[in-house]
């Protein structure tokens, strides 16, 4: 094997285990499993109730049948004893002003297997009837899309590359450590490049894993033969690219943090900029655009993330790539950025020096 | 290719702090010992030799290798630095042989290459636990050991006698000794000026960054001719000894022994001086012995920081 690649291999073996089980790095963990806790929580959740509910599941057809204008005792008589049966009273000023009325307020909720059925009454009447599945594979696809573009790309993955990839040049400085580095008869790029190595397999391992098991946790409350349907048609692939945006991310801001980590004494100061420079570049015009990591890895999600009516179409233009770059091409896209990057960072290792009572 | 290590005209400095100025040596094989007092520039001149830190100006050569090429350098090349810390969790073995993996020597060469640097500094027992862990003494050890196991052509050592005991000194010393007799460089810097003064071939005296003077111990007193000698003299009679010695224009001072049997002459003329002791005593005066109070680095480190007092 080439000196340089064994070289390579060394310092990212001894690196790696710094780089997984840094104490100043733990919060990382905390980053990338936060999702998949939300999503078992609410699987939990949602596997609880329908258990729960099971026993006492209401024909689809009545539930469906019930109108606007009937009254309390005929639903009930007519569906039987509800899953919930909640009644209150509110005083309000009548017309005049001055008497008090009273208002009475009722609420029954059934469930036909799969959705509940909540029938809100008003003095006796029925007033509003919401129907809402427990869990479906629709929603939680959406729902993940928007926690993975909103939360964890543009945090999680931004962040923890933060604490991972700074770590690698500044923690030895901070350790007065550096000098073991470049004492050995090592080219400051092939450092450069293990140690940027070491990063990127624990920051693969710790948010690709992430990304993994938020999926499964975000399938676990689902009902099973729509899993397995899932499974059996498009979930593969959206798991696929899911975990490829998140790989391509560590490659992507771990080569920025590893420069900044090179060209900065304050990690804060890159940061600001860096999340700036993303949250603004749906602004920018088309070319300055694809200096952005956000840009290809928002390309390469499988569903865009659910954007309501009401927001603003400013916000819209944050939230997702104004003209998504085909799969292809945002995979080089985000390669050539991160050679660039990296590039520069080479520059700034071989001008680096070993001033540990400046730092 | 030239085998000694030269500076040429280097400056450092650190920012607007003034590291070392227009320093041209020339280090030939064997031991050398940088001395100066702290801040004085000794651990930039070293810094500087080994690529840690790179100079504003002027060019550095160590055996015709540029120190900005680590790749090549260092194969040749050992440093045992002030720097305390080492890479965090690491034992004394994984901190030796970590380095010798960078190297590139297989596994089982780094092993061996390990035990045999450790077992040169007698650390076989605390080779497994964490340096983190160990007493200064002992991480003076390990960080020698590390620079020395892979055979380096030069050796560089800053303040490597610091925290060690006695024995582990003289043993540490040995193998400097051993190393320069191949003809290597070993290149120390150290404040205990009487370590140096015993062991070095050459000295280099460094002060406010610039070097004040270089060569062997003795060369470099001799071309220090304004530098006055001290000599003790112990004579039955020595009042009279010193009226003698403080009728000559070269003899700077003369302090009488309490005991009034001894005398302390600084002298700027020692070839002056020994003449006129021949006189003195083919006068009729007894003379029981001479020695010369300041044949040591630190006398004349004194004199030439104190500028020339």
């Amino acid at each position: 094997m080439n000196l340089w690649a064994k070289q390579v291999l060394t310092i990212a073996r001894l690196e790696v285990r710094k780089a997984f089980l840094s104490k100043r790095g733990l919060w990382v963990y905390v980053l990338a499993l936060f999702p998949a806790v939300i999503f078992l929580v609410h699987g939990f959740d949602v596997k609880l109730k329908r258990q729960r509910w099971s026993s006492q599941i209401t024909d689809h057809a009545l539930l469906e049948g019930v109108q606007a204008g009937e009254t309390a005792s005929d639903v009930r008589m007519r569906l039987g004893p509800p899953l919930m049966d909640r009644e209150f009273g509110r005083r309000r000023r009548g017309e005049d002003g001055e008497r008090l009325e009273e208002e009475r307020y009722r609420h029954l909720r059934y469930f036909d297997g799969q959705r509940r059925y909540d029938f809100h009454f008003t003095n006796g009447v029925l007033k509003e009837k919401f129907e809402q599945p427990l869990a479906t594979l629709e929603e939680n696809s959406q729902v993940f899309a928007g926690v993975f573009q909103y939360f964890y790309l543009r945090l999680a993955v931004f962040f923890g590359c933060l604490g991972i990839f700074m770590n690698l040049f500044r923690g030895e400085m901070l350790d007065k450590t550096l000098h073991f580095w470049f004492l050995a008869p090592v080219r400051r790029e092939v450092l450069l490049v293990g140690k940027y190595g070491a990063g990127l397999v624990a920051a693969a391992v710790i948010f690709g894993a992430g990304t993994i098991v938020t999926f499964l946790a975000m399938l676990w409350g689902l009902d099973p033969a729509d899993v397995q349907a899932y499974w059996q048609s498009a979930g593969p692939g959206h798991l696929f690219w899911y975990t490829v945006a998140t790989v391509l991310g560590c490659v992507g801001y771990g080569s920025v943090f590893l420069a900044a980590g090179l060209l900065m004494r304050n990690p804060i100061i890159p940061a600001v900029v860096i999340l700036f420079w993303e949250a603004i570049n749906g602004f920018l015009p088309a070319v300055l655009q694809k200096l952005s990591v956000l840009y290809y890895l928002q390309s390469l999600c499988p569903l865009p993330p659910p954007v309501d009516k009401e927001v603003p179409a400013v916000m819209r233009v944050l939230l997702a790539p104004a003209e998504p770059a085909p799969a292809a091409l945002a995979i080089l896209g985000l390669l050539g950025v991160t050679v660039l990057v990296l590039w520069v960072a080479s520059r700034a290792v071989r001008r680096l020096e070993v001033n540990y009572a400046t730092d | 290719m030239s085998n000694e290590i030269i500076f040429s005209e280097v400056s450092k400095f650190y920012g607007e702090v003034l590291g070392v100025n227009r320093v041209s040596l020339n280090v030939p094989p064997g031991i050398t010992s940088l001395v100066g007092p702290n801040g004085s520039g000794k651990t930039t001149l070293m810094n500087l030799m080994c690529g840690l830190i790179h100079a504003d100006q002027g060019t550095i050569s160590v055996r015709g290798m540029s120190p900005r090429d680590p790749e090549k350098l260092m194969r040749s090349m050992g440093y045992c630095t002030q720097f305390d810390a080492a890479p965090r969790g690491y034992s004394g073995y994984q901190f030796v042989s970590a380095a010798l993996l960078l190297h590139g020597y297989s596994a089982a060469e780094a092993d061996e290459r390990t035990w045999k640097a450790i077992d040169r500094v007698n650390l076989r027992e605390a080779a497994h636990r964490k340096v983190a862990g160990y007493s200064k003494g002992m991480r003076q050890r390990i960080r020698l050991a590390q620079s020395i196991a892979h055979e380096p052509e030069v050796l560089i050592l800053d303040e490597p006698l610091n925290g060690l005991d006695p024995l582990v000194r003289a043993e540490t010393i040995a193998l400097f000794r051993e190393f320069a007799a191949l003809g290597r460089h070993v290149i120390l810097s150290s404040h205990v000026l009487q370590e140096v003064d015993v062991i070095s071939d050459q000295v280099i005296l460094i002060a406010n960054g610039s070097i004040i003077a270089e060569g062997q111990i003795h060369n470099v007193r001799e071309e220090m001719s304004e530098h006055p000698s001290q000599f003790l003299i112990r004579c039955p009679d020595a009042a009279r000894v010193a009226s003698l010695l403080f009728a000559e224009d070269h003899i700077t001072e003369v302090r009488l022994h309490a005991d009034r049997m001894g005398l302390l002459v600084l002298t700027r003329s020692r070839e002056r001086f020994s003449h006129l002791l021949n006189e003195i005593v083919l006068g009729g005066q007894a003379i029981e012995s001479i020695v010369q109070a300041d044949a040591n680095v630190d006398s004349l480190y004194e004199y030439l920081i104190g500028g020339g007092r």
